[in-house]
């Protein structure tokens, strides 16, 4: 498991646990100070990343699909910070 | 008419208790068995209450807070980790139909209109207070209130703390931090960052008096008539169930 933090400038904490194979995500937890509403959206988007290939444009763009399609609003943090976050958990983390 | 809303002083209570009962009157609101709400409540013992998003072992030091005998719960709300101190903070909720005239699709806009009504309070104490967003009222450029609400069933669920008084070297006794090297920096930190309203003003505030102002800031804000009420039956019904069946359990708090 490989971790990382990532303080948004001027906004939240981001914190990412990873577990990934052959350069996709096996299995990815967000957590951190940040609002997303409705809540429980999370989850999906973590399920949502699973088989994903690490590259950040890409992890972000589907992160930011998932959101608009659901009508959901993520304030403190952008989907690029979260992909931005799970590209340091890859490339190195604790 | 004044539009009339329900004023609730729920008092001193455990920590799962106090989120069940905040997810009971959202439920109560949404099933039009009760009108919107004001609800101030206190915490004993004092607690840690966690962001949604956050994870408890991450954040808490778990043995801290046992050996202190404060309760952990996480909250339904995102945002970061609070130590709520039995005696130092007062809390508050604000349940209102998602259709109401102060309600917005916007959740910043939103967070801006009812933290209005802290701020009209806090005013009516001498507290220059403001609004900063996303979420937060300051004084002086100080946290001295942090905020955060949700929407669920057709109604909005807005919580937050207002302190009268502050300890930052507590609440790092609480939180885990990076490392202990930067404990100490943390805690002036936040000394520099968070000011409370005993401290502003140089003298000690009762709860009693903030209620009051909070009251009168609220009613001026949203130009409604706050009501001394009552918790249905079925709202303490269904927060006994949702203290027992959600707050209270290892399943919620420790889910992230």
């Amino acid at each position: 498991m490989r971790r990382a933090a990532y303080k948004v400038e001027g906004g939240k904490l981001i914190k990412v646990q990873l577990e990934e194979k052959d350069g996709k995500v096996e299995k990815v937890r967000i957590t951190g100070d940040f609002f997303l509403h409705p809540e429980d959206l999370i989850e999906e988007i973590e399920r949502s990343l699973v088989g994903k290939a690490l590259e950040e444009h890409s992890l972000a763009s589907s992160i930011e699909a998932l959101i608009k399609e659901k009508g959901a609003t993520l304030l403190g943090a952008s989907p690029k910070d979260i992909a931005r976050c799970i590209l340091m958990a890859s490339e190195g983390g604790c | 008419m004044v539009e009339r809303w329900r004023l609730l002083d729920t008092g001193l209570n455990d920590a799962f208790y106090n989120m069940a009962l905040d997810e009971a009157i959202t439920v109560a609101r949404s099933r039009n068995l009760v009108p919107n709400t004001v609800r101030f409540f206190r915490w004993e013992p004092s607690a840690v209450s966690i962001g949604y998003f956050q994870s408890m072992e991450d954040e808490v030091d778990l043995a801290a807070c046992k050996r202190m005998g404060v309760d952990c719960v996480r909250r339904v709300t995102g945002g970061g980790a609070v130590y709520h101190d039995r005696d130092g903070e007062l809390t508050y909720s604000l349940v209102v139909k998602e259709d109401h005239r102060l309600i917005s699709r916007d959740i910043l806009e939103t967070y801006r209109v009812l933290c209005s009504g802290l701020v009209a309070g806090l005013r009516l104490l001498k507290v220059p207070a403001e609004f900063k967003p996303i979420n937060d009222i300051v004084v002086d450029g100080k946290k001295i209130s942090g905020n955060a609400q949700t929407r669920r069933f057709g109604v909005v669920h807005q919580h937050g703390t207002i302190l009268r008084d502050v300890n930052p070297t507590l609440m790092f006794t609480l939180l885990k931090v990076p490392s202990e090297k930067i404990r100490d920096k943390l805690i002036k930190s936040v000394e520099e960052r968070v000011t409370s309203i005993n401290r502003y003003l140089g003298r000690e505030v009762s709860f009693e008096e903030l209620k009051a102002a909070l009251k009168r800031g609220f009613e001026e804000a949203y130009r409604v008539e706050l009501v001394p009420g009552n918790l249905t039956e079925f709202e303490e019904r269904l927060a006994s169930k949702l203290k027992a069946e959600k707050y209270s359990t290892r399943e919620w708090n420790f889910k992230r």
